[in-house]
């Protein structure tokens, strides 16, 4: 790494688009509205697995203001997915989920709306359903899917009845290696629904022009892939879909896919008007894309001085009634249960199943906290088993630099070690029951960062300030800040300076997502490209000018100098656009890909991870010895983050991911009785508040990666990955009792521990 | 429905309208005004992105009848500080990193001024700033630095003089 003071990137600057946030003026695609504009509401099914027989509108239609009312009938009978094209629009003749989509009004207002779903007269039949996915894999259970051999699928997943995809990875020979331990210890864990909970419910508006061409202002993460998917539901050709997301109230992974966006499109072209659809919070847990809830069994042989040599896991996946990104995640998991340990013989499964439940997506670090709840649960046992400090077990058999990962790929850039011993000094981990009732407890894990493809174009302003052009979506983390403190580094001017405009598709270049833990890496990365590229014109502008060589020529201090010679970047941009077209360029990033084996691995979709992240989580906790209710004393994170390009918003990333493990380790769960859920409103469905989150104390470690920009790695999903397990362990220490299903609420533990005692 | 007359007062400005009986306060200023500052999420105060203030205390304007607010002061986000003049509470926001998505910025810093102005000249503790904005949800900052931020403020609003305070 170079040496020189960095003067933007580093620091703790204020985020780009604060001001319009706090002043109410920043426009949230909920805030949209385009005049004459319908309001869109949608009839969702009552049964959670019946045919419909009878749809009558004639009321509905009735209604004064009801301007269009959609089925099933109305729209191509197109189906769309992520991994597996198994989802319609509408409902046709079958519906497979309570809250499933049938039928689509639009009208004047939304009471109008409202009241027309009301009015429309469904009749059912019910058919038999699966809810439970061990059920659902049994012989002769209810199909979710009866032509699931039909539908279009990514090659890659192996499919069969409920089963969505199977993936594998393995390596040794795991015979062999637990006939050699010296202990095998099995366990059994269980994980929940969990809603990523963002505060702005998913919305669209769309709107048709004279040429066919749709227009949708949403609040999506992927405006690229939601122009894709749209397209592929409207049956257009992609050119003729626009998407704008002019500001997005939180995402965490759940506004990844297309939720309301074809509802808005559908209603707006067929009654000519703008329509504009946003989900309720009855809506938000009933139909959204919720994490998968898991059971997740770990098989794992170790040696007498505590060295893993052995292990197998299986995880089962409830992807609900639609596979959306269910299997991939269900894959994402097996390197959950490998890393970040050594172990020579291993067998890992992975097998996403169907039910009668709502679909589910990829939530922030999807399958991150279910695989490591199991696994870090898990080493606790046999550390405590063994009677080896659970820290000192975890030391022992961590990666090193260069170790093999799951895949046969090269991991590198590996601190777990460092962030296991800083996190532990930091909790006082010596002591780890320091009172009754009290004890404290630790999780690490490692993570990817994924790294897809961004383009940004630079432009430099006759007035010397800067207009990044991105496709990419400022989802709130202050990515976009942060790629802007690159490019304010490379091109020697100051973070307000540079101004970053809102995505449009026509407009913006590519960019492959909120998504990943990518955007401030690739974004950032496309904007040093850009800068580069910026400097080569300026000097080949500026060198015959001044008669010297175009590579002498500096970016610094609002300014272009070559040795006595200088002209400030706004003099320079003027001349640009007098004798040419203005100084613009177009920077690119892809991350490479890593090689791996691939005998290892069967139909896996990520098989190999790139950029490296690792993470300790280390907590302080007390348990009320009548109630059960868990009371956090202190929380640590040591991260590594390769280089920290903002501070600040770092922090923010990991304090708010681990206020949402909180959530996912203690209190929130989308509870279904059968089919239906019963908590579908932000009273029942418990995410923390200002009171239930303590001040987490954050380490930023930075062992720079190879491919991030001056070094950085991902930072957004890593930590809401271990406070289910970090916040287990410690549970286990204070109350003498292990929890191995989410959430862990107070009721479970006290009747864990009266059960202790029976 | 019928419509009938309602003036109200919001941020200093009357406005005459034309409401139906059954119409929010958030429906009044979000549809009928296109003043959007203020949030729209639950409909049941539950997660408090619609706070306004209500002569000067925070209130959910989701479930409050636009008709309640006949005759009585209102202030939302767009009435509390412009970009050239930001509010205390809105700088501190933003220099302590409080503000991500910012979708729950506007009631979290009225709930945070309503809070303040009850007590003006005493600092709060954080229990007692955590206590009192916990009935607005954010689900980006984990909300440390909103705490932070209310009590950077408080203590800048302290120093003010007495007519200054009451101004604001």
């Amino acid at each position: 790494m170079s040496t020189y003071e960095r003067r933007v990137a580093g620091k703790r600057l204020k985020r780009i688009d604060g001001v319009g946030k706090v002043t109410g003026k920043h426009v949230y695609a909920s805030d949209f509205a385009l005049p004459g504009m319908l309001f869109g509401k949608i009839l969702r099914s009552s049964e959670a697995h019946a045919r419909i027989v009878r749809l009558d509108l004639t009321r509905a239609l009735a209604l004064p203001g009801v301007r269009t009312i959609l089925t099933a009938r109305d729209v191509p009978q197109i189906l769309f997915g992520t991994a597996i094209k198994d989802r319609p629009v509408f409902a046709s003749d079958v519906v497979r989920f309570r809250g499933e989509a049938i039928a689509a009004v639009a009208a004047t207002s939304l009471e109008i709306a409202e009241a027309a779903v009301r009015a429309i007269e469904i009749a059912y039949e019910p058919l038999p359903a699966v809810f439970d996915m061990e059920d659902a894999l049994k012989p002769g259970a209810p199909l979710v899917h009866g032509g699931w051999s039909d539908y279009q699928a990514l090659p890659v997943f192996d499919r069969e009845g409920n089963i969505s995809g199977r993936s594998s990875i393995a390596a040794g020979d795991l015979e062999a290696g637990f006939a050699a331990c010296h202990r095998v210890y099995e366990h059994r864990f269980t994980t929940q629904h969990v809603h990523p909970g963002y505060t702005e419910p998913r919305t669209a508006i769309a709107s048709w022009d004279g040429n066919g061409d749709v227009s949708v202002w949403c609040n999506t993460q992927l405006p690229f892939d939601m122009k894709n998917m749209l397209a592929e539901v409207l049956d257009l050709p992609a050119n003729k879909v626009r998407v704008v997301v002019p500001g997005i109230g939180g995402g965490f992974g759940g506004k990844l896919r297309v939720g309301v966006e074809h509802f808005a499109a559908w209603l707006a072209r067929k009654s000519k008007r703008p329509v504009k659809v946003m989900t309720t919070s009855e809506e938000e847990l009933t139909d959204a894309y919720p994490r998968q809830p898991t059971v997740i069994t770990l098989r794992t042989g170790v040696s007498r001085d505590g060295l893993l040599i052995a292990r197998e896991g299986k995880v089962l996946l409830d992807c609900g009634a639609y596979a959306n990104s269910g299997p991939a995640t269900a894959a994402l998991a097996l390197q959950m249960l490998a890393g970040p340990y050594r172990t020579p013989h291993f067998s890992y499964e992975s097998v996403a199943v169907y039910t009668n439940k709502g679909s589910t997506g990829s939530f922030r670090a999807p399958a991150g906290p279910m695989g490591n709840f199991a696994v870090e649960s898990q080493i606790d046992l046999i550390a405590d088993d063994l009677g080896i400090d659970p820290l000192e077990f975890r030391l022992r058999n961590v990666y090193r630099e260069g170790d093999t990962g799951p895949a046969g790929d090269t991991v590198t850039s590996v601190s777990i070690e460092e962030s296991l011993r800083r996190a532990a000094d930091a909790i006082g981990w010596k002591d780890r029951k320091p009172g009754p009732g009290r004890g404290k407890g630790l999780a690490c894990s490692w993570w990817l960062t994924t790294g897809g493809s961004s383009g940004v174009y630079v432009k430099i302003n006759p007035d010397g300030t800067v207009t990044v052009v991105s496709g990419a979506v400022e989802l709130g983390s202050g990515a976009m800040t942060g790629a802007a403190q690159i490019l304010a580094e490379e091109l020697g001017v100051d973070l307000s300076d540079i101004n970053a405009t809102d995505v449009d598709t026509h407009l913006s270049p590519y960019d492959y997502g909120a998504q990943g833990s990518r955007t401030a890496f690739s974004v950032g990365n496309a904007c040093i490209a850009a800068a580069k590229d910026l400097r080569r014109q300026i000097g080949e502008l500026v060198g015959p000018l001044w008669n010297v060589a175009p590579e002498s020529v500096l970016l610094e201090g609002k300014g272009v100098v070559s040795g006595n010679n200088r002209l400030s970047l706004a003099e320079v941009a003027s001349l640009s656009q007098r004798t040419g077209g203005g100084l613009i360029s177009h920077g690119t990033f892809i991350q490479p890909m890593p090689t791996f084996d691939p005998t290892r691995v069967k139909n896996h979709p990520s098989p190999a991870w790139t950029s490296h992240s690792f993470h300790t989580h280390a907590v302080d906790l007390s348990v009320d010895p009548v109630t059960g209710e868990v009371s956090i004393n202190r929380y640590v994170v040591a991260q590594d983050v390769g280089f920290a390009i903002n501070p600040t918003y770092i922090e923010g990333q990991i304090e708010g991911g681990v206020a949402q493990g909180i959530g996912q380790a203690l209190s929130e769960e989308i509870v279904y009785d059968g089919g239906r859920v019963l908590n579908a409103n932000l009273t029942d469905y418990k995410m923390p508040t200002m009171m239930d989150v303590p001040r987490v104390e954050c380490i930023l470690i930075e062992k720079p990666s190879v491919n991030g920009p001056y070094g950085a790695k991902g930072v957004g999903e890593p930590p809401c990955i271990q406070p289910p397990a970090a916040i287990a362990n410690a549970i286990a220490v204070a109350a003498g009792v292990r929890m191995q299903a989410l959430p862990i609420t107070a009721e479970k533990i006290a009747l864990a521990r009266l059960k202790e005692c029976d | 429905m019928t419509r009938h007359a309602l003036d109200l007062t919001i941020n200093g400005e009357n406005h005459q309208l034309m409401v139906e009986p059954h119409w929010s306060l958030l429906h009044v200023l979000r549809r009928e005004l296109g003043m959007t500052g203020t949030k729209e999420n639950c409909l049941e105060a539950e997660c408090g992105v619609c706070t306004v203030l209500l002569d000067g205390k925070a209130v959910n304007s989701c479930i409050l009848l636009a008709e309640q607010a006949r005759g009585r002061s209102i202030v939302t986000i767009e009435g509390l500080g412009d970009p050239e003049h930001l509010h205390p509470l809105q700088a501190a926001f933003i220099e302590h990193g409080a503000v991500q998505c910012g979708y729950c910025i506007p009631g979290m810093i009225l709930t945070a001024k309503s809070f303040l102005d009850e007590r003006p000249g005493r600092m709060p503790s954080e229990a007692e700033v955590r206590e009192a904005l916990s009935g607005t949800l954010c689900r980006c900052t984990g909300y440390q630095k909103i705490v932070d931020a209310v009590i950077a403020a408080a203590r800048q609003m302290n120093s003010w003089p007495e007519a200054a305070r009451r101004a604001s």
